[in-house]
């Protein structure tokens, strides 16, 4: 479960997160949506402690993450916009690596090399070095590294960034999964194809501020684009 | 957890062409450092042996003459030479390991103590000494530099710090991977260096010299460790890791040049040390004159002739049951002992004072704390040095002593001719040296044991606290 109450941050006197409060379930799909420098990765960041909030809490599972930033992140996945890994490692290596200090369980090679597979890294590249990947396939790693967590809440920022469509489809059947398991899922997502298709709930957000929120079984696609661009106009 | 830190972190650095080159480098200068400190040690080693032994037979072979011109003729007292001298030269360069004993004369020391070499110099040396105290720490400073900032900068550090795992640790981690990186090259060359030196050296100095060689290697690492923490830590909260690199250099200079110079500048100046000239003739002075600048060598000449000729009841030098001659050089012998032992007991002083500024100036700076460690442990810092130069004299003393009593006894006074032969000199036993056991040696050595020991520790601690405010 992840929450925010009355989350805010302000950079210098300028407002890049106004006071959001957001409650997202086990099982639900909750996407972001909004411009550049709309707000998404500092809700995101504000979740993971990396910024400090300048008002409100974060909770992951219940717990405030400032008071207990470690705890709070073993109980979180996370992939960044753009998933950056040890270059003179291998695609296993650095999956072998994230996974064994993120992750309680230990896996054996075989089934770090299904959670690659999962995520569509081409059969043959997990033994090469990251340094011959290209940015989708580090993007697979990324997806590996949050799947085999197998964490509850998952904090995901245009994770789809750079895959080609097939990559983006599979992901989005993986989501499915991870939220049928019980997991509450945060995304930040310029796709608004697929946060319609995966999502439970849209946000859109504008200038830090959530503008509208919509449950997606309520809408069709058109709905959604329309909804969007309305509020984007200013 | 840590175990894996520590795998990864190793694994990244045995495939980064910069570790490999750089630690090829500096292996080939501790290696060549070794090799040439090896030659050097066999070598002196070598001569010491043979001219020990051809010192002793000079002086039994020196034929028929009168003790006093074999007091004059003299001996040749060498510093034993430990194995670990071949890692650090300390101040033997500067003070020498051979001394010439003769009547009348205290064997005379070049007053330049090894402090004085500047930093930049001692570079030039390159002894193993100078490679362990300078140029791993700044390998280490270069393979540790970017160790958090570049994983900053290329993003990986968000990946990893989004997973829970706990800064100190993953420091921790860092740390003991670039140690065992540097062990692969430091491991080697230790145990290449005690092969050679436990096939060429003395089995009872090589029995000495482990516990030495253990607490020289323990210090030694316990300075990288310093350095490898202050590095992570500064990579920690650098802003860049340009800033980091910069800023650790400055350590580097600070601790390595700026501060050995600038101590030994504050010593000399604190406590100044005569010129060499100055001090001979401060000496020659005092024995003419008489250490109370109003008793020269003739007044006591004739104040030694009335006591005599009181004492055996006679009116002439002729008529004493002994030789005048031989109780006026030995009289003579014993003042120049006092004029001696006044002006070396305050020289030894001085460079004691000077020392002890060394030694508390490892406050500024840790490199000082492990060159005295080192130099202790290889036998060549200047408490060892004194402690031989003491023991030449003290020979020296009994020589002269049984030279002159040889004539008192027994030249008559008319016996221009008198001589003395192989026997005689054969009773005067060979100059046997015992070197300080290690208590001794440790107990000198507490303060740099400490601030080494404050060091590390207070390092490490800079490194976790560091790394816990560490931001993505
Ligand atoms: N470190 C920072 N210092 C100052 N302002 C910042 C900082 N980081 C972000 N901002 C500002 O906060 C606002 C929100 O940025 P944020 O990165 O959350 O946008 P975003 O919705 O993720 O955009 P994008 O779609 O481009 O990823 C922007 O106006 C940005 O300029
Ligand atoms: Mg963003």
């Amino acid at each position: 479960m992840l929450e925010a109450q009355n989350l805010s941050k302000t950079y210098s006197g300028t407002p890049a997160l106004h006071p959001l409060s957001l409650k997202i379930e086990p099982g639900e799909v909750y996407c972001l949506l909004g411009a550049n420098g709309a707000g998404k990765t500092t809700t995101i960041n504000l979740f993971l402690n990396f910024i400090e909030p300048t008002s409100g809490t974060a909770l992951v599972n219940g717990l405030d993450v400032v008071q207990q930033p470690l705890e709070s992140k073993r109980r979180l996945a996370y992939i960044p916009e753009q998933v950056m890994l040890y270059r003179n490692l291998t695609g296993l290596e650095n999956l072998e690596y994230f996974t064994a200090l993120g992750s309680t369980e230990t896996f054996s090679k075989g089934q770090l090399l299904a959670f690659l597979d999962e995520a569509g890294l081409p059969a043959g590249a997990a033994e090469k070095r990251v340094s011959t990947y290209s940015k989708g396939m580090r993007q697979k790693v990324g997806i590996a590294i949050a799947s085999a967590k197998g964490a509850k809440a998952l904090l995901l920022d245009e994770p789809t960034s750079g895959l080609d469509p097939k990559a983006s489809n599979e992901f989005s059947a993986l989501l499915k999964r991870l939220s049928d398991g019980g997991a509450a899922i945060l995304m930040a997502t310029h796709d608004l194809f697929r946060a319609k298709e995966t999502g439970t709930r849209v946000g859109i957000m504008k200038h830090g501020r959530m503008m509208a929120e919509l449950r997606t079984e309520e809408f069709g696609h058109a709905d959604l684009e329309r909804v969007y661009l309305e509020h984007m106009h200013d | 957890m840590l175990a894996t830190i520590v795998r990864k972190e190793f694994t990244e650095m045995m495939r980064d062409g910069r570790f490999r080159s750089s630690a090829a480098i500096t292996m080939a200068l501790l290696l060549g450092a070794f090799a040439l400190g090896w030659q050097h040690y066999s070598e002196v080693n070598a001569q010491h042996e043979a001219a020990r032994k051809s010192t002793r037979q000079d002086w039994l072979h020196q034929g028929d003459k009168n003790p006093h011109s074999a007091a004059h003729y003299g001996v040749y007292a060498f510093k034993p030479k430990m194995p670990l001298s071949l890692v650090d030269h300390g101040v033997d360069p500067y003070v020498g390991v051979a001394s010439w004993l003769e009547a009348h004369k205290q064997n005379e020391f070049r007053f330049k103590p090894a402090q004085d070499a500047t930093a930049i110099q001692r570079l030039g040396e390159m002894t193993g000494a100078t490679v362990l105290q300078l140029l791993i720490p700044m390998l280490i400073v270069l393979l540790t530099f970017p160790a958090f900032s570049s994983e900053r900068e290329q993003g990986t550090l968000r990946q990893l710090l989004s997973l829970g795992v706990r800064p100190a640790q993953l420091a921790w981690g860092k740390a003991l991977g670039i140690a065992l990186a540097l062990s692969v090259l430091l491991v080697p060359a230790t145990l290449l260096g005690s092969a050679a030196l436990a096939l060429s050296a003395d089995q009872g100095a090589m029995a000495a010299s482990w516990p030495r060689a253990a607490i020289m290697a323990l210090g030694y690492l316990a300075y990288f460790a310093f350095f490898v923490a202050i590095s992570l830590a500064v990579s920690a909260v650098a802003p860049s890791s340009r800033f980091a690199l910069v800023a650790l250099l400055g350590v580097w200079i600070f601790n390595g040049l700026v501060v050995p110079k600038a101590v030994s500048d504050i010593a000399r100046l604190l406590h100044p040390t005569p010129s060499a000239m100055e001090f001979a003739r401060q000496i020659e002075h005092d024995i003419e004159n008489g250490i109370n600048g109003h008793d020269t060598t003739d007044q006591r000449a004739e104040e030694l002739k009335q006591r005599l000729l009181k004492q055996y009841n006679v009116d002439s030098v002729e008529k004493l049951p002994v030789n005048f001659n031989g109780i006026r050089m030995q009289e003579g012998e014993e003042h120049g002992n006092d004029v001696f032992d006044k002006h070396y007991t305050a020289l030894w002083q001085t460079f004691e004072r000077q020392r002890q500024v060394h030694e508390l100036a490892a406050l500024a700076a840790p490199v000082l704390a492990v060159r005295s460690l080192s130099m202790s442990m290889a036998g060549t810092d200047f408490a060892q040095h004194a402690h031989f130069a003491k023991a030449a004299e003290e020979y020296r003393r009994v020589l002269n002593r049984k030279m002159n009593l040889e004539i008192a006894h027994h030249q008559k006074p008319d016996d221009s001719g008198f001589t003395r032969g192989e026997d005689f000199w054969a009773t005067m036993p060979d100059f046997q040296y015992t070197a300080p056991d290690l208590a001794w040696i440790l107990s000198r050595q507490r303060l740099s044991l400490a601030l080494l020991a404050g060091w590390m520790v207070a390092s490490l601690v800079a490194m976790a606290a560091a790394a816990g405010k560490m931001r993505v």
